[in-house]
């Protein structure tokens, strides 16, 4: 399942996963800046297990742990506007 | 501090890309001075951004075709075509420290370093965050920055003139990115130096080198051996490699 937005921060994100009750697999790719870049990684791996029917704010919360757990800067997207595409990829 | 500023050259992408990291590594390491290096890319080139697919991006087979390369840069940020004569790329290499800490002060900075070469050859450009530099709505210049290890690097192109049809042969563009900014054509976002200003490629890196050197100290200097010797086994070890090639 794939989505792809130009958020409201400015840049295009798009995110594939593979679900069937949760969240196997998931890739996130676009032209937005996230300082340091691995942190993305970590985003990625802290979806997994995720259950399809979570809410946007479940998901958003996550990005922002994992994000300020690294002191992580998004530059161009935000954990809110991640969260949904990653929302509108599970529909 | 000292500046080491590293006239005009040309390699290919891996290598370019690969002295990037090389020389952040040194300025990490106190092996190399903090550096403002001018480039160009020969083949013509695509790189794309650390996060970005690269089949989502590029037209690998139009690239195979026409011998254009294709790489995934070490920043973030949207997919670039590298024009071997039609645009001017640089990059900045030093401590974070010496930068805003705020990451968008930090572009406006670089950034304006450009918009003020721009303005010495009569061009008035303007910096538009995140990382654009804008001619009349049009951009013309487009920069990506990277900080690890409490090292900045920042690079970027100027375009010099447009081949469009090569351009947009060799990209994906976004049809998402297009209509969102309620443009027709993909033509119409962009523009270069020719199109305001007939100076020759060595005026832009006389205003770029004085614009870029402006109040600093600085000497011009050339690559360590060290430097080209890791920039070269960054090339081929991770550059060139499938794996970085389609990491995402």
């Amino acid at each position: 399942m794939i989505a792809s937005q130009k958020v409201r921060e400015g840049k295009l994100v798009k995110v594939e996963v593979e679900c069937g009750e949760s969240i196997s697999k998931i890739k996130i790719t676009g032209d937005f800046f996230l300082h340091p870049e691995d942190v993305l990684d970590e985003i990625e791996r802290s979806m997994l297990g995720l259950r399809k029917d979570a809410d946007t704010e479940t998901i958003a919360s996550r990005i922002r742990s994992t994000a300020e757990a690294r002191g992580a800067q998004m530059i161009g997207i935000g954990a809110e506007s991640l969260a949904s595409v990653i929302k509108e990829a599970l529909k | 501090m000292k500046w080491r500023v590293v006239k005009p050259e040309v390699y290919d992408a891996y290598l370019n890309m690969a002295l990037d990291e090389a020389v952040s590594e040194g300025v990490r390491s106190g092996s190399s001075p903090p550096t403002i290096r001018f480039y160009s890319w020969k083949p013509s080139a695509v790189s794309i951004g650390y996060f970005q697919g690269i089949r989502d991006e590029v037209n690998l087979e139009v690239c195979r075709e026409l011998g254009v390369d294709c790489i995934r840069r070490w920043t973030g940020g949207g997919a670039v075509y590298h024009d071997y004569g039609g645009e001017v790329t640089y990059s900045v290499i030093a401590p974070t420290g010496v930068f805003p800490k705020n990451i968008i002060e930090s572009y406006r900075l670089v950034c304006g370093w450009i918009v003020k070469a721009l303005g010495s050859l009569g061009i008035e450009a303007e910096f538009r965050p995140v990382n654009d530099i804008l001619v009349g709505n049009k951009k013309i210049s487009g920069s990506a920055q990277t900080r690890r290890g409490g090292v900045l690097l920042q690079h970027g192109t100027l375009l010099y003139d447009l081949d469009l049809a090569t351009m947009f042969s060799v990209l994906n563009v976004s049809r998402q990115k297009i209509s969102d900014k309620m443009i027709q054509s993909a033509q119409e976002r962009v523009t270069c130096v020719l199109k305001h200003c007939g100076v020759g490629k060595e005026d832009i890196y006389e205003a770029l080198i004085g614009a870029f050197t402006e109040g600093k100290e600085y000497e011009f200097g050339t690559w360590s051996r060290d430097e080209m010797a890791r920039a070269e086994e960054l090339a081929e070890g991770k550059y060139r490699s499938e794996e970085w090639m389609f990491l995402r």
